[in-house]
């Protein structure tokens, strides 16, 4: 018993078009027009290719443009044969476009949220071997730019242990680039730019800006940052280019800024401890409002300006360490006068420190 | 026998044959259609679904297309944009994550030469991969596109054509970007060459030769702007009339000719430009050949100028939104443009045996090169 289609076949091998009909037998059919004959072919090879105006087009699985083209109503016995229509693909058209959609968003949300509070925790399991190997890596001798002498080393050393319980997983240095920063990299290393302490008035000031990046250290903030960027550049890889980066920076902003002020509790918790006065540290940030032009933000205001730059004000981090100081207690200053001259001095006096950026090529 | 377009028709003919072999039969609204579910489907997605909604886009495009007497038809999956973006992803996209941060420690431990070196190397295979990119993303272009059954291809990798694609740029930018036209034209006819369709393939010989007088104008612009504020300015201090000498007016007229000076720049460099590209797709189309079909591309200067403002009025107008519609607006000025002349033997048209790629044009995809 078969039952007879017509449609327009093309068999793959020439451009020929052919009127044929449709030849069903069971799970098989033939395509036949006049004396022509091809076949048998089974339904479970037939592929849904497109929708082509009205006319629906099939194809067949291992027959390289082999088409079937049904114009109008397919009747129902032969679409029970052959594979559903595709619209979007798979997954949208087995939902519906909008439980779809639905389901897709809550599945990117629960990836970026994924990416953005998993490095928290992964960040503690990463072994410190991984650590140290990759903040070797990144800093090694610094292109010989770190400054030594015998009397600032002792200097340094020594406000380190007044800050750090475990001053010897630290490796604090100074480098002979004339830059007002300090940065934290993975590791434990903490390296502070000379222009800081040539800028610096107090080695209280210098104390508080050290406390901070070991602050950075012990909160494992590097390792964490390191894991979400790489996060998200996968989650947000799909995204193009621009919208990407965009969003990528956003959310790793906001994220540097909550890093930054967990790095100033740690620094006020430190300086509390080794009895070192905030008041240095305040007055350092308050100069660098100065420079930022945060000072003159009305308070109620700096919020906009302050989520957008990736460290707190500087205006509200002086009110932050100006609150932190205990009145009636007895500060002691972070260092004496001559190892405060000798920690200051001590990239000039180092002639063998190379000075300058990494760029210059002399 | 199909007939595409006798070759000697001249434009009296036209009324007998009003269209060309190429029509295209979509509608912007059967587009939107498409177009919305896309970006919604890519937003939730984070981006994810970008190669389906491309996947979706063409097959409408590439369906609403006729070529004589039949549409063509686009059988590219999405699936396999998607594995050519992991492909990319994985093999050049991590490995030069790495390279940046080793040359990054490089610079911070003091070897900046040898950090320089690594990103200039890598500056290289980026260009080196540009070129295969290119070649690849035509050869997977045609390897989807069916016509009767029929689709087209390549057997070539492509790696051949990436070094042609580097040295034939260095060699148009050394004389003073002087041969540039020789670069591109050259470049198109070596990727064509490469391809085939059923089981001709395709001869791609576009001169450059033609194309000088259109770069020269576009290269010539700023120096004729620049040579002729001199000669004005010269002018104006020979007549004794320098604009300091007349005090404010003088500084008022000196600062509206800046502006004018400004905007002839801004406006008559992008001019010149669509000039020389509307010269060089006319060539480059018109060199190209199949076996007995001829092709050419009819948009003049004017046409392109046109489409131009039509499209920037449209994405400001919608706010950005229309957008979307840039796909259909350039896959419809192409194929509008689009002619072929000759005749084709049904008989003779038969399956392309060139092998079929299960991935994407990824590479392309990631270097943000894409075409139409």
């Amino acid at each position: 018993m078969s039952t007879f289609f017509t449609a327009a076949h093309y068999d793959g091998q020439k451009a020929v078009k052919r009127a044929v009909e449709v030849e069903v037998m069971g799970p098989q059919f033939y395509v036949v027009e006049n004396a022509w004959r091809s076949g048998p072919f089974a339904f479970a090879d037939v592929a849904y290719v497109t929708k082509q105006g009205d006319a629906d087009v099939y194809g067949l699985a291992g027959h390289d443009g082999w088409r079937l083209i049904l114009s109008g109503p397919i009747p129902a016995d032969l679409s029970a044969m052959l594979p559903a229509p595709r619209k979007y693909g798979g997954w949208v058209d087995r939902l519906g476009l909008g439980k779809a959609a639905i389901a897709f968003a809550l599945t990117s949300a629960a990836a970026v949220a994924v990416v953005l509070f998993s490095p928290q925790w992964l960040a503690p399991l990463i072994p410190d071997s991984v650590d140290d190997s990759l903040g070797d890596a990144l800093v090694g001798d610094f292109g010989g730019r770190f400054c030594h002498t015998p009397a600032g080393d002792a200097a340094l050393q020594k406000l380190v242990a007044s800050l750090d319980d475990a001053p010897q997983d630290l490796r604090v240095e100074v480098a002979n680039i004339d830059m007002l920063n300090a940065v934290a990299l993975p590791g434990g290393n903490v390296i502070l730019f000379d222009g800081l302490l040539k800028q610096a008035r107090s080695p209280d000031e210098v104390a508080g800006v050290l406390a901070h990046e070991i602050g950075h250290v012990r909160e494992r903030h590097v390792m964490q940052a390191l894991l979400r960027q790489m996060g998200l550049a996968v989650v947000l890889g799909g995204v193009d280019g621009n919208s990407g980066a965009l969003v990528n920076n956003m959310l790793a902003m906001s994220y540097s800024r909550d890093a930054e002020a967990e790095a100033d509790a740690y620094a006020m918790q430190a300086l509390g401890s080794a009895n070192i006065s905030p008041v240095g540290t305040a007055s350092f940030f308050d100069r660098l409002s100065q420079l930022d032009g945060s000072a003159g933000v009305v308070k109620d205001n700096a919020g906009i300006t302050g989520y957008l730059s990736s460290h707190p004000l500087s205006a509200s981090r002086k009110d932050a360490f100006e609150k932190s100081i205990v009145k009636g207690k007895n500060y002691k200053p972070a260092l004496t006068p001559t190892e405060w001259t000798e920690l200051k001095t001590m990239c000039a006096q180092d002639r063998e420190a190379k000075s300058g950026l990494g760029f210059d090529f002399n | 026998m199909l007939a595409a377009k006798d070759m000697g028709e001249s434009m009296n003919d036209e009324q007998l044959q009003p269209h060309s072999a190429f029509r295209f039969h979509g509608s912007w609204q059967e587009f939107a259609r498409i177009a919305f579910p896309n970006l919604l489907l890519t937003i939730v997605t984070l981006g994810i679904y970008r190669f389906w909604a491309t996947t979706r886009e063409r097959e409408y495009l590439w369906g609403k297309t006729e070529f004589i007497d039949e549409r063509l038809e686009w059988t590219g999956r999405g699936m396999e944009l998607f594995i050519g973006f992991i492909m990319v992803f994985v093999l050049i996209g991590l490995p030069f994550i790495v390279i940046q941060l080793v040359s990054q420690g490089l610079i911070f431990q003091g070897v900046p030469v040898l950090a320089g070196l690594l990103t200039f190397a890598m500056f290289l295979s980026l260009f080196y991969l540009t070129g295969v990119a290119y070649f690849r993303a035509l050869r997977y272009r045609l390897s989807r596109t069916y016509w009767r059954g029929i689709r087209g291809g390549s057997d070539d990798p492509g790696f051949q054509y990436g070094l042609s694609y580097n040295w034939k740029w260095i060699v148009g930018w050394l004389p003073i970007f002087l041969m540039v036209p020789w670069a591109m034209i050259s470049l198109w006819n070596d990727r064509w060459n490469a391809m085939s369709f059923g089981p001709h393939r395709f001869s791609a010989t576009a001169q450059w030769t033609p194309l000088m007088k259109r770069y020269l104008l576009f290269y010539l612009v700023p120096f004729l702007i620049f040579v002729g504020a001199v000669i004005f300015g010269i002018s104006m201090a020979a007549s004794g009339g320098a604009p300091a000498a007349m005090g404010g007016a003088g500084m008022a007229i000196g600062g509206i000719l800046a502006i004018v000076a400004v905007l002839i720049f801004y406006i008559m460099l992008p001019l010149a430009a669509l000039a020389f590209y509307s010269k060089y797709f006319r060539l480059a189309v018109g060199g190209l050949r199949l076996h007995t079909l001829e092709f050419a591309f009819r948009a003049r200067s004017v046409d392109w100028v046109l489409f131009f403002l039509a499209n920037m009025a449209i994405i400001i107008c919608t706010l950005g939104i229309g957008y979307i519609f840039m796909p259909y607006r350039n896959w419809k000025f192409f194929v509008e443009h689009m002619e072929a002349y000759g005749e084709i033997n049904i008989d003779e048209l038969t399956q392309s045996q060139t092998v079929v790629e299960k991935h994407g044009e990824g590479l392309l995809d990631a270097f943000d090169v894409g075409a139409i």
